[in-house]
């Protein structure tokens, strides 16, 4: 986790690890929706996979419409749909599979590099605040986000617009790296005695496996229902 | 962690890369999953929407088409029978009076049947009174004759004639 290979294309660095993590759970995120919306039906039968996607697609906008039932939580549905899907296979993608070679990481959970969860926070507030003033028009936006309840709390209200960016990413990330921190932690205690000590850390790893299953689903759920949140904040 | 960011935009130019790598990623992301995914989906789900509520319009529509056909029956079966009601007791009035008809009929029939038959009967009695009678007449007549031809002698033949003679002088 703390070394990664790099390299550079037109002056820019890239991480093998951010670009094969992201593309591999990119592609099976695409993949599982793809597989799932062929030979659409007007009545899916009981167990068909349309049925699994139209589940998660009647959930997200759920998350959305929870907080924005309105026109603009209608546009945001699909962005909030593309972003619980990639979120939550990135969260798992680390779970089941870490590649490592010669101390560098190169396949883990996209979610667990601090880079990757900040440019999503950085697209969804961006995204909040693109709509605050396309809904409310500039000099509105500015007045309910930054100049309200007192037009003394500007320093304050600036402040607060920008941890909430922070923790939007930040809690992504600590919550995945944590969570793949200890595993592999997990993984150096199997090796350091032998099946004395392979026995146990396979087991605690089962265990850990299962809560940071249900870990990621929790913060692909936080995220985008915090950005829906974010949302309706700037457009009423 | 963010000692991890602070290293990673110190050594690598803010980590320009690996964001723009991923913003680009999640575009083209976006853009698939709407073509090939979100997009069917959605509206396959739109449609079915859109015919489920259809056809709960038409469900509603027939259900009352129903409502209204059922109550229209039952009020045409309820005028039906009335009707019907009506005609037998018609019937019965109709049927009632034709016998008091035909029974009056009857009667006044026989009346006059018994009423000629009686006055027949006065009549051949009446006849063979007034046959009885002329035979009577015709019989006492012969009677007399036979008995006026043995006791009327010549003389008093002659007084006979004469006397009659004598009253249609007189008269």
């Amino acid at each position: 986790m703390e070394k990664t290979a790099t390299f550079s294309i037109a002056g820019l660095t890239f991480d093998w690890n951010v670009v094969i993590s992201t593309l591999v759970s990119m592609t099976i995120v695409f993949l599982l929706a793809l597989w799932t919306s062929r030979k659409l039906v007007m009545k899916p039968a009981g167990k068909s996979k349309q049925n699994m996607l139209e589940w998660v697609i009647d959930f997200t906008n759920n998350i959305v419409d929870g907080s924005l039932p309105n026109k603009t939580g209608n546009s945001l549905k699909f962005f909030i749909f593309s972003m619980f899907l990639f979120i939550f296979v990135g969260n798992q993608l680390g779970v089941a599979f870490m590649v490592d070679v010669g101390g560098n990481t190169f396949l883990n959970s996209p979610t667990a590099n601090p880079l990757v969860t900040m440019t999503l926070a950085l697209i969804a507030i961006t995204i909040s605040h693109f709509l605050g003033v396309e809904k409310q028009g500039f000099k509105n936006y500015f007045k309910s986000v930054y100049l309200s309840p007192f037009s003394v709390l500007f320093p304050l209200n600036l402040i607060e617009q920008f941890t909430s960016f922070l923790t939007l990413g930040l809690r992504l990330f600590g919550n995945i790296f944590a969570g793949e921190m200890v595993l592999s932690l997990l993984w150096q205690l199997a090796q350091s005695a032998g099946v004395i000590s392979f026995v146990p850390a396979f087991l605690l790893t089962i265990i850990w496996q299962g809560f940071s299953l249900f870990i990621g689903a929790i913060q692909a759920f936080v995220f985008v229902t915090l950005t829906t949140v974010y949302v309706s904040e700037k457009t009423e | 962690m963010f000692n991890q960011i602070v290293l990673a935009g110190a050594s690598e130019g803010l980590a320009l890369g690996n964001m723009l790598f991923v913003l680009v990623a999640f575009l083209v992301l976006m853009l698939l999953l709407k073509r090939y995914a979100w997009g069917p989906v959605v509206k396959m789900m739109e449609k079915r929407a859109e015919k489920v509520a259809h056809d709960l319009d038409t469900a509603e529509e027939a259900r009352q088409q129903a409502e209204e056909m059922a109550a229209k029956r039952s009020e045409q079966l309820q005028s039906a029978r009335t009707e019907a009601n009506g005609i037998v007791s018609d019937a019965k009035t109709a049927a009632g009076k034709q016998r008091d008809q035909i029974v009056a009929a009857a009667q006044a029939d026989a009346q006059a049947t018994k009423e000629q038959a009686s006055a027949q009967i006065a009549h051949e009695r009446s006849e063979a009174m007034a046959g009885v009678k002329g035979e009577v007449a015709d019989l006492s007549v012969t009677i007399a004759q036979k008995i006026i031809q043995k006791e009327l002698k010549l003389d008093d033949q002659k007084a006979l004639i004469d006397a009659y003679i004598e009253g249609l002088g007189n008269k």
